[in-house]
């Protein structure tokens, strides 16, 4: 297989996506809501009242990081119901029907996923320096978050089309997209830290991919200690690639 | 390598292929024909019939689950992208995306094809054009019409310039001038470029315009295959009617020129095997016996004859999974 052209149909395809965007970004705009309720009223609020025991860093530094993985999740983990409803209207299959590899297209479509995590992320960054929320803002850390950005959107988007593949209607998709991320979301470190947890929640977020993520995050936007950085990033890149080659292998399904 | 059975210059070869989908629906049974290169062959068959699926194994969207089936001697289960890499594809629903402009929607999957960058351009230029929508190429396909957005998948399908275009019912849901234009285009890119042309379609005056050979398919299996005027004449021959000014109480007619088929007092309906050779014999005929005759009109048989005698269509079986996903393309086509 030739790797250029490989890449070059992946990056078509969210060229794809990025010509959409561009051509109506409503949905940018009405993303933002969430998140910005979190942290305006949710994180407004817990701050003031000081009830987490979040160390150094006051609590709506605590949950920046913790809100921008969580809406980046929002983003790819519904990204299966995209896929679904592309897969209705005949897109799927045309780009199935191209001397692209079907690989190449699951790539292309977990990048788009990400390329609207990066968006998701700016926004959140230009709400937290409008709150007046102190994060460190180097350079090579901001890279870095939109790095994990990029690699969580990938890895729970293409789990998304893989579930997809098996579940291949968007009611389905709706519905496990709702078991899925409140569970993720509430057994991470994204709004408390793990320590108020009771026992057993703390095993199962150890075992949550969102709590790396978060993590990660976290030790670029606030603390600047990097140690569990590698290990992260590592899992995150293992999990992407997993689960980008099922949905490659399982994606034709949802022809059937 | 059993290639030596198989020959190169065939643009599509299939052998025994089949495909049974889960819960034991044979979609396509033991399926053997030849498509000849620069020719157009038709597919017809009632839903559920097959059609689509068999293009879908061709476009290699699906896996048969036995046979054989060749693109240009390809094996399209071992070089899936070879073989896609001929072809161009418009499905039965439309699939274009509406939220891209036209030009986009080219450029994409010209990317998609490989199509070379230097030539990239100058292609959806030319796809643009052929298929008239040079002047629209910068709006979004949503705000086309039905026959514009038939018209762009076309021209999807022509960028890579295959040397095969797959047509699964080209003209669904189409106006009768949109139609023309289709089928005009779809003429022209085999006379100019040579292209090879398979086409599914349950329009039967689409399939004798446009089609060379026509195979009718019918529960998975090919039930008659040939050109057009082949299969017509397979039907039975011309029906010779005869109005008769004064009614006549029984006549007995001779088997050399035809067979009464029906009659009444003063109307006789003759099956004869060649309706302009049978009408001075059967003029002859009355004259000898003293019978005025009003007048006489021939009937030839046409395609929705031979597709009525080939294809059983069992109402009572139309809740196959591919009748729902027919039904399902229909919805979105009148949406």
């Amino acid at each position: 297989m030739n790797i250029a052209r490989f890449l070059s149909s992946a990056v078509t395809v969210a060229e794809m996506e990025a010509r959409k965007i561009r051509h109506d970004t409503t949905e940018l705009w009405i993303r933002i809501v969430q998140p910005a309720l979190w942290l305006i009223v949710f994180g407004v609020t817990f701050n003031s009242i000081k009830a987490m025991p979040t160390g150094s860093f006051s609590y709506i530094q605590f949950i920046t990081p913790g809100i921008l993985a969580q809406s980046v999740l929002f983003i790819a983990i519904f990204y299966g119901i995209t896929v679904v409803w592309e897969r209705d209207v005949g897109i799927i299959t045309k780009l199935l029907s191209t001397p692209s590899p079907r690989a190449s297209i699951v790539l292309g479509k977990s990048l788009s996923a990400s390329l609207r995590g990066m968006f998701q992320a700016v926004m959140i960054f230009a709400l937290a320096l409008a709150l007046g929320v102190k994060i460190r803002l180097d350079i090579p850390d901001i890279l870095g978050v939109f790095a994990v950005v990029i690699l969580f959107a990938m890895c729970f988007s293409s789990l998304s089309m893989l579930l997809a593949s098996f579940m291949k209607t968007r009611d389905r998709m709706m519905g496990i997209g709702q078991a899925l991320t409140m569970p993720l979301f509430f057994a991470s470190n994204a709004i408390y830290p793990i320590s108020v947890m009771p026992v057993w929640l703390q095993y199962v977020s150890k075992v949550n991919p969102l709590s790396y993520v978060v993590d990660a995050m976290r030790s670029m936007l606030l603390s600047g200690s990097y140690e569990n950085l590698p290990i992260d990033i590592l899992a995150l890149l293992v999990a992407t690639v997993t689960f980008v080659a099922l949905a490659s292998i399982t994606i034709k399904r949802l022809l059937e | 390598m059993d290639s030596s059975n198989f020959e190169n210059t065939k643009a599509i070869e299939t052998k025994n292929l089949t495909k049974i989908y889960h819960g034991g629906i044979r979609a396509v049974d033991d399926v053997t024909f030849l498509v000849q290169p620069g020719e157009i062959f038709g597919l017809l068959g009632p839903n559920g019939a097959g059609k689509t699926t068999m293009i879908k194994m061709i476009v290699t969207l699906a896996r048969p689950t036995t046979g054989n089936l060749r693109v240009f001697g390809i094996d399209a289960s071992k070089s899936p992208e070879t073989v896609r890499n001929m072809l161009g594809y418009v499905p039965q629903s439309i699939s274009v995306d509406t939220d891209l402009t036209g030009y986009e929607n080219l450029l994409i999957f010209s990317k998609l094809s490989y199509v070379d960058k230097k030539q990239r351009n100058g292609r959806i230029k030319d796809a643009l054009e052929y298929m008239g929508l040079t002047d629209r190429a910068k709006d979004l396909v949503k705000h086309y019409s039905g026959g514009m957005m038939r018209r762009l998948e076309i021209a999807q399908a022509l960028v890579n310039r295959p040397r095969i275009l797959l047509l699964d019912e080209p003209s669904i849901g189409l106006d009768p001038a949109s139609k023309m234009h289709v089928w005009e285009s779809i003429k022209q890119l085999k006379e100019k470029f040579g292209t090879t042309i398979l086409i599914t379609t349950h329009d039967m005056s689409e399939a004798d315009e446009l089609c060379d050979r026509i195979a009718i398919m019918s529960d998975g299996k090919i039930a008659a295959l040939g050109s057009p005027i082949e299969l017509k004449k397979s039907v039975g021959g011309d029906v010779v009617t005869v109005n008769l000014t004064v009614a006549y109480p029984s006549i007995t007619f001779p088997k050399e020129i035809g067979t009464i088929m029906h009659s009444n007092e003063k109307s006789i309906q003759i099956l004869a095997e060649n309706g302009e050779i049978a009408i001075p014999l059967v003029s002859n005929f009355f004259r000898d016996q003293k019978i005025a005759i009003d007048s006489i009109s021939i009937n030839k048989p046409n395609l929705d004859d031979v597709f009525m005698k080939y294809a059983k269509r069992r109402l009572h079986e139309e809740i196959s999974p591919h009748a729902t996903s027919a039904r399902r393309d229909f919805v979105r086509h009148t949406r």
